[in-house]
């Protein structure tokens, strides 16, 4: 019994997500191929020539491979360390593990790579400045200016993503395996060896993968940490392309963009098949599921003291340093001189620049009303990929988590081929349109399993006791929904304020959004004054964060 | 037009309902899935008689569940008709389609499909909240029909905060609140445990016994459908392959496929001798049985014997050669607490029996086995 509304539903939607997702990079590749941005010219491999042929191009091919390769390193063992603890042992305090794998994403990048900065750099990071005064030390100890400080601060940000892939895993495990195994006579940590981390080999590759394709397109540490240190990877070398120098050459800028959108693609692809394998390989038991938690005895609370310490450098020292560097006329380690020196002046000149502030009212716009609309998208997405599941909505299906691959730069780059020939080039609905195209996915996550989670079940009993589809639909299907609707709005929400990569190619005089203009403050030093920002920053999106938690509990109560 | 309607607010004092009959004539339907043709119903005519508990057993994909949500209104047949005692609820040559909400039925799903967002209560009035019954006489009936059910005090407990069992008592509890006239089971029992399963099935069956409702009951399970029902419908391949009570499908089926279905048998292949006099004669592999007259059969055709393993009596000594005395070998003997299970070779077929738990057996032993002809019956290939 289809009605000629869902019939014609999944055609249009695909159309479109496939506007959204494909334009961009149907115009990448016709852009890579073209003279000028203003007009496409002759095709040409020109721009290839150029871009490839760079002498500097070898270096930063050879840095971004160490940059993304290090970082999911370093992510992917830190996770696996807190997962194993975790999961597997009786540390103490384990709440402290759901913060540190879910609080770290609400910090923004470009803020976290800051304050990384204001503590290790050279000059006058508050560490160096402190061990040189304890220390009498002629040179800083620490430059974080260089490929560690960018890997060091990258996989930090990363380890919530790899940690949220490695816990699962671990928790899910047939805990039989290792019992066997010890019931062979296998100490603990040689059944670790030789057991658990073989059996979660997938999951430990996936979080590799998955962690070198964010890093891949992460702009914010690069931006801030390398390009100071002259240290240039895919995405700032795409930057330095179109934002720097006499002419910005978006041509070259498609050209390089179309090898670090294929990498990333490809790698997106691996990850998806090695989540998909890994399902049949570690083996989940529904029946005697019980985890065996390992005594840690002596280590117990110097485990638990990492962890807290990593917590700390994760969620607290950042916010710290932004707050303290805020009330500061320069930097400079605490001391009594320091406290007496404090002010409001930083934010006070925050608050009296008129580009600040209008920054701060288009991220707040974007935030609100491009995260509503992505999640009435993503609503209509998943109803059509779930529940009405025509051969059309496999398309859908694998359009909608496209640009999930995407790196937001280079995505940035194939929407300015497409905007500049429309009316919408240098507006807000730029920004909103590339922004809801970029990270749909994250609306349609939680939705998908909020739809999956309303059995058909539920919805016919509800027709079977009297309810027609409308009132099926209020008492039955959107309260069910409304959790799922929630999390995907702040979701997008949250990642609307902080947005960077996309923002810096897109965002013109008069479109400035808050994570810009905290890049433009950097550039030119102004600490005090981007740390003030900062704050609003984090404060709006927690503030936005709160009243759409709000929201929901008050619509989920209304309906009981 | 939809008298059930009228009856879900009437403020009647008992559980007891009117009674009403389904009939269904010529329905069939077919699915269409990965581009291939499946016949889920094919022309099933049936009538459903009021205040008894009928069964629809047969194989996964027999078409049981289709035609259940047939008659709930969850599907639309592809032609055919289904009454509601006077009411037609579908009708393919005069265009009626009635939805589901508006045909007053009630139905336990497998699932229980059991609200996650609501408490106990909420499912359980939710009948009566579509039928926007004023809010005292919500609140007395879920109290009441909690009590039948035995839920009481139930009421705020979040629905998913139930055990498998309370959600079915649940899911059971919303199907009765509204008085229908007919609940349909889908398989509401396959998601319980085993002694779990046991429990409620004669919960269920004092239950409808008690309320006098017409309850149509799918299942694939033999033991549910021959403990539960007043009458079993055996279906195959979208179609009704027999009907009748659960004694006459268990010991008289006419139909191979019901006799192996239904229970464990020992189905000899033979063919007729002998048609008329009290028994009809068949010779097998195993010689000669003598079988039940229940069905028509002339000499010479091919009929297969059925011998519910229950009914091989083991003799002691060697007694001669009356009718329906076979000599074998035991195969294998495996001790089951209530009974052995034997396996007895007569020449190149093997018997299943069951076999009293005190008989003075081992495995290799000569047997002789005795059916009481009346335990044969011949049934159709």
């Amino acid at each position: 019994m289809m009605h000629r509304t869902t019939r014609t539903l999944t055609p249009s939607l695909i159309a479109i997500v496939a506007f959204l997702t494909v334009c961009p990079v149907v115009m990448l590749i016709l852009g890579s191929f073209s003279e000028g941005l203003g007009s496409f010219g002759d095709f040409t491999l020109k721009k290839y020539i150029e871009s490839y042929t760079d002498p500097d191009f070898a270096d930063i091919i050879v840095n971004t491979t160490v940059f993304t390769i290090g970082s999911a390193f370093v992510a992917t063992l830190l996770a696996l360390f807190l997962a194993y603890l975790n999961t597997r042992t009786n540390i103490p305090f384990k709440f402290l593990f759901r913060i540190i794998s879910i609080i770290p994403m609400m910090i923004p990048h470009i803020l976290f790579a800051v304050s990384w900065l204001l503590l290790l750099n050279p000059s006058n990071g508050l560490i160096n400045l402190f061990l040189r005064q304890v220390f009498n030390l002629q040179e800083s100890p620490f430059n974080i200016y260089s490929l560690s400080g960018m890997i060091l601060a990258e996989g930090l940000l990363d380890l919530p993503i790899a940690y949220l892939i490695l816990a699962p895993a671990m928790a899910s495990f047939d805990v039989s395996l290792e019992e066997s195994s010890k019931v062979c006579g296998a100490s603990n940590l040689r059944t670790l060896g030789k057991v658990t981390l073989p059996i979660l080999r997938p999951a430990i590759l996936a979080s590799i993968t998955l962690v070198i394709v964010r890093s891949l397109a992460s702009f914010a540490v690069p931006s801030v940490i390398g390009m100071p240190g002259r240290i240039y990877v895919l995405s700032t070398h795409i930057y330095r392309i179109i934002a720097t120098g006499f002419a910005a050459d978006y041509g070259m800028a498609a050209a390089v963009g179309m090898s670090a959108l294929a990498t990333s693609t490809t790698l997106t692809y691996i990850y998806r098949y090695l989540t998909f394998e890994g399902e049949k390989y570690v083996t989940i038991s529904s029946r005697g599921y019980r985890p065996t938690v390992i005594d840690l005895k002596n280590a117990k609370y110097p485990l638990f003291a990492i962890v807290a310490g990593l917590s700390c450098v994760l969620i607290v020292l950042p916010v710290l340093v932004l707050l303290y560097t805020s009330l500061l006329p320069y930097s400079m380690v605490p001391s009594a001189k320091a406290f007496a020196m404090m002010s409001w002046k930083n934010w006070a000149e925050v608050l009296r620049d008129p580009i600040s502030l209008l920054s701060v009212k288009n991220s707040v716009f974007l935030g609100i009303v491009g995260a509503t609309l992505g999640v009435i998208l993503s609503i209509f997405v998943c109803y059509a990929v779930v529940k009405v599941r025509t051969p059309a909505s496999g398309i859908l299906e694998s359009l909608s988590f496209l640009s999930f691959s995407f790196p937001g730069i280079v995505i940035g780059v194939g929407f300015m081929w497409f905007f500049v020939r429309t009316p919408l080039y240098a507006t807000i609905w730029s920004l909103l349109i590339g922004y809801i195209a970029t990270y749909l996915p994250y609306g349609i996550r939680p939705l998908t399993s909020a739809f999956v989670q309303i059995h058909s079940d539920l919805e016919e009993s509800s027709r079977v006791y009297g309810g027609g589809t409308l009132y099926t639909l209020r008492r039955i299907v959107i309260p069910l929904l409304i959790p799922g609707i929630v999390s995907g709005w702040i979701l997008m929400a949250t990642m609307f304020v902080r947005e960077l990569t996309l923002s810096v190619v897109l965002s013109r005089p008069g479109t400035e959004v808050l994570a810009v203009q905290i890049l433009r403050f950097a550039e030119d030093g102004l600490w005090g004054k981007l740390s003030a920002l900062g704050i609003i920053m984090i404060l709006i999106s927690t503030s936005l964060v709160l009243i759409a938690s709000l929201i929901g509990v008050k619509l989920v109560e209304v309906e009981k | 037009m939809f008298g059930s309607r009228d009856r879900r607010v009437s403020v009647s004092g008992s559980l007891r309902c009117p009674a009403m009959e389904i009939h269904i004539a010529h329905v069939s339907k077919d699915y269409f899935s990965a581009g291939k043709r499946i016949v889920a119903l094919s022309n099933v005519d049936l009538a459903i008689p009021a205040n008894k508990i009928f069964t629809l057993l047969g194989p996964s994909g027999c078409g049981k569940t289709t035609l259940l949500r047939c008659i709930v209104g969850l599907e639309m047949p592809d032609a055919g008709e289904i009454a509601l005692g006077d009411e037609i609820v579908f009708s393919k040559e005069k265009n009626i389609f009635v939805p589901p909400e508006k045909r007053g039925l009630s139905m336990v799903f497998q699932s229980y499909a059991i609200w996650p967002h609501m408490n106990v209560f909420d499912n359980v009035a939710y009948p009566l909240q579509t039928a926007k019954a004023p809010k005292e006489e919500i609140k007395r009936k879920v109290e009441k029909t909690l009590r039948f059910v035995q839920l009481e005090g139930f009421e705020n407990r979040p629905a998913t905060k139930l055990s498998g069992g309370q959600q079915q008592r649940v899911a059971l509890a919303r199907a009765l609140v509204a008085e229908p006239k007919v609940i349909l089971f889908d398989e509401p029992l396959s998601n319980l445990d085993a002694k779990l399963r046991e429990e409620t099935r004669k919960e269920l069956r004092a239950f409808l016994t008690e309320l006098k409702i017409t309850a149509v009951y799918v299942t694939h399970d033999r033991i549910e459908a021959l403990s539960l029902s007043d009458t079993i419908a055996v279906m195959k391949d979208g179609r009704i392959v027999e009907i009748g009570t659960p004694k006459q499908i268990y010991f008289d089926s006419d139909r191979r496929f019901v006799a192996d279905f239904i229970g464990r048998a020992n189905l000899i292949e033979g063919k007729v001798a002998i048609a008329e006099g009290p028994y009809t004669i068949i010779d097998s592999a195993i010689g000669t049985i003598a079988c039940n007259q229940n069905i028509e059969a002339s000499p010479g055709e091919e009929v297969t014997v059925c011998i519910r393993p229950e009914f091989i009596r083991m003799m002691e000594g060697d007694t001669g050669n009356g009718p329906n005395i076979f000599r074998g070998r035991m195969e294998s003997l495996v001790f089951v607490g209530d009974a052995y299970e034997g396996e007895i070779r007569i020449g190149n077929t093997l018997l299943i029996a069951r076999i009293e738990p005190t008989a003075d057996l081992k495995e290799g032993d000569e047997v002789t086995l005795h059916v009481d002809p009346g335990h044969c019956s011949v049934v159709l290939r």
